[in-house]
């Protein structure tokens, strides 16, 4: 074969390392890419438009639709958001119902991860019963809100419901069950030799680029880095619950970022267990928002962030005094991930990579195309 | 009432560097800071933020389309990994010529976030290099961020609709019609 000639290769838009539809074009010598490009384009549904259309509280219920495997940290920027601009205060229950739906989702996000991840590396069992038990807390949700994907529960002044009667305890069981699951996950996944050898030194993020270069969340922790926006900058109570942010694994290829998202689910249950604990029986959980139709907020603009299950999850919140959005820009992490970061560190990997890769970054085009 | 120590040193530090060319620089809040300067100094600003004070990351670059004051909105968000401070960076660009300049050489993925706003709201940033399009195709009409751009109207021109889908059709006459039936009189001054 003559060195300089190379073959293009269309991954996608559908395939197994993401959730969503992407498309990367790859050009390869053998079976090693030599240059990598994202095509977005395949998902677009304007909701960035549609919410200049709608009043607030109709936007609402758009802008959990905008990532499918996380839909919560969506509601709650949003509702925060909206909060900032308008100086509304959240009843304290409210807020830490509001900590319970987050650390929720982030268990579910990070149990399909489980199955993306292992799946893509050819271990097809993981993902059967990671799946499975994601299902138990779906149930949560279901009985909570009445959705199992969308919610549609975390809108602005509060949460739109209390918890059913002995709620907490049935939380409490799921997360004493699924801790007992995930060791069974390590010895399937992370004993696994099949799983060491195909992540160790692959997809590797040089730490000293890793901020410039707009990393965030778990790539970012696996890189040795210590930034979580739980910590750097508190929201709703998260000051007042303790919890470790992993930094000490820092190979920076996809096996550390394996190893952060398995230490940071045993972190949400941790917390899940103190939100339990110390969130009071009774109070409003709404703090009730005037008639909708009517409902103006005054001219202002606001940035809030959260940290979902991929990285920081910001919103840029623009009101111009009337009773539609000016304009609400969604800053997903995978945007960055999915498109710079993934054409610069897949150069030099093999295609059969590419999905492993792909899946560690958190790719979600969902969030990339809104 | 926390402290805003490094907020108001970010606020004084740039008012002291750059004088007139910051047209305003505020603490909105706890860990917020908000500057504003023009398309000629955004650069510069941009730079002196990332070299010499630490915001390192780049968060987003987003843009709010004024249409009533002829201008549009560009904001670039900034965070300091250090000291836990994000800084809003607006500027203003004219509508009818609007041309930024391009800072894809001080983060790459402004490069994405560059290309999404070329497309978007037909932002010419001098110096992008002209990959293809990022999420439209062959898109020839107004950009369609716009305030201006009316999605109904684009609709209406661009498809047809299904026989029998047509939209805001009356429900109840609808099947009414279809099956033959009687409206029945109380149900009448709810149909259209």
């Amino acid at each position: 074969m003559r060195k300089e000639k190379t073959t293009t290769i269309y991954l996608g838009p559908q395939h197994p390392g993401i959730t969503g539809n992407m498309m990367v074009k790859l050009e390869v010598q053998g079976d090693t890419i030599v240059k990598a490009e994202t095509h977005i384009g395949y998902l677009h549904r304007g909701f960035e438009k549609l919410m200049e259309r709608r009043n607030w509280l109709q936007s609402f219920t758009i802008v959990c639709r905008i990532c499918v495997p996380e839909p919560d940290p969506n509601e709650e920027n949003y509702a925060r958001g909206v909060e900032e601009i308008e100086g509304r205060e959240v009843p304290e229950k409210a807020r830490w119902i509001r900590m319970l739906v987050l650390e929720l989702a982030r268990i579910q996000s990070y149990l399909l991860w489980y199955g993306g991840q292992s799946g893509s590396a050819g271990l097809y069992t993981i993902g059967q019963w990671s799946v499975g038990d994601r299902n138990y807390v779906l149930d949560l949700f279901e009985e909570l809100t009445g959705g199992r994907v969308y919610h549609m529960y975390i809108w602005p002044g509060g949460v739109r419901r209390d918890l059913p009667k002995g709620f907490k305890s049935r939380v409490a069981k799921v997360m004493d069950y699924l801790e007992k699951r995930l060791d069974d996950y390590d010895r399937v996944m992370f004993d696994n030799a099949v799983f060491q050898k195909r992540t160790q030194g692959v997809g590797y993020i040089p730490p000293e680029k890793a901020i410039e270069w707009g990393v965030v969340g778990p790539p970012l922790r696996g890189a040795g880095i210590k930034s979580d926006v739980r910590i750097d900058e508190p929201y709703e109570f998260y000051d007042q619950v303790e919890f470790e942010v992993p930094d000490m694994y820092n190979t920076s290829d996809v096996w550390a970022r394996a190893l952060v998202r398995r230490f940071e689910i045993r972190q949400s249950i941790n917390i899940i267990r103190q939100i339990l604990d110390k969130m009071p029986d009774n109070g409003p959980v709404w703090n009730k928002i005037p008639n909708p139709h009517k409902w103006k907020l005054p001219r202002g603009d606001a940035y809030v962030k959260t940290e979902s299950a991929r990285g920081e999850f910001g919103y840029y919140v623009v009101s111009d005094g009337s009773e539609h959005p000016r304009r609400i820009h969604v800053r997903g992490p995978a945007y960055v991930h999915g498109i710079t970061l993934l054409e610069k560190i897949l150069v030099g990997q093999n295609i059969a990579d590419v999905a492993l890769i792909m899946n560690s970054l958190g790719t979600c085009p969902p969030e990339m195309e809104r | 009432m926390a402290d805003l120590i490094y907020e108001n040193t970010v606020v004084n530090v740039v008012k002291e560097h750059f004088k007139d060319d910051i047209i305003d620089a505020k603490v909105r809040r706890q860990r917020r800071v908000e500057l504003r300067t023009n398309t000629n100094n955004i650069e510069s600003v941009l730079l002196f933020l990332k070299e010499k004070m630490g915001f390192l990351h780049l968060s987003h670059i987003s843009c709010v389309d004024w249409i009533e004051e002829n201008r549009f909105e560009l904001v670039y968000i900034l965070w300091h990994p250090q000291e836990k401070v994000n800084v809003l960076i607006k500027v203003d660009v004219d509508r009818l010529n609007p041309v930024a300049p391009n800072i894809d050489y001080i983060w790459p993925q402004a490069n994405t976030y560059e290309r999404e706003l070329r497309e978007m709201f037909g932002i010419q940033f001098e110096g992008l290099v002209g990959r293809h399009e990022l999420i439209l195709e062959d898109w020839d009409d107004l950009p369609p961020m716009r305030r201006d751009f009316d999605t109904l109207q684009y609709v209406m021109q661009n498809y047809t609709f299904r026989s029998g889908r047509e939209d805001a059709q009356d429900v109840r006459e609808t099947i009414a019609k279809r099956t033959g039936e009687e409206i029945p009189e109380f149900a009448k001054k709810y149909s259209r």
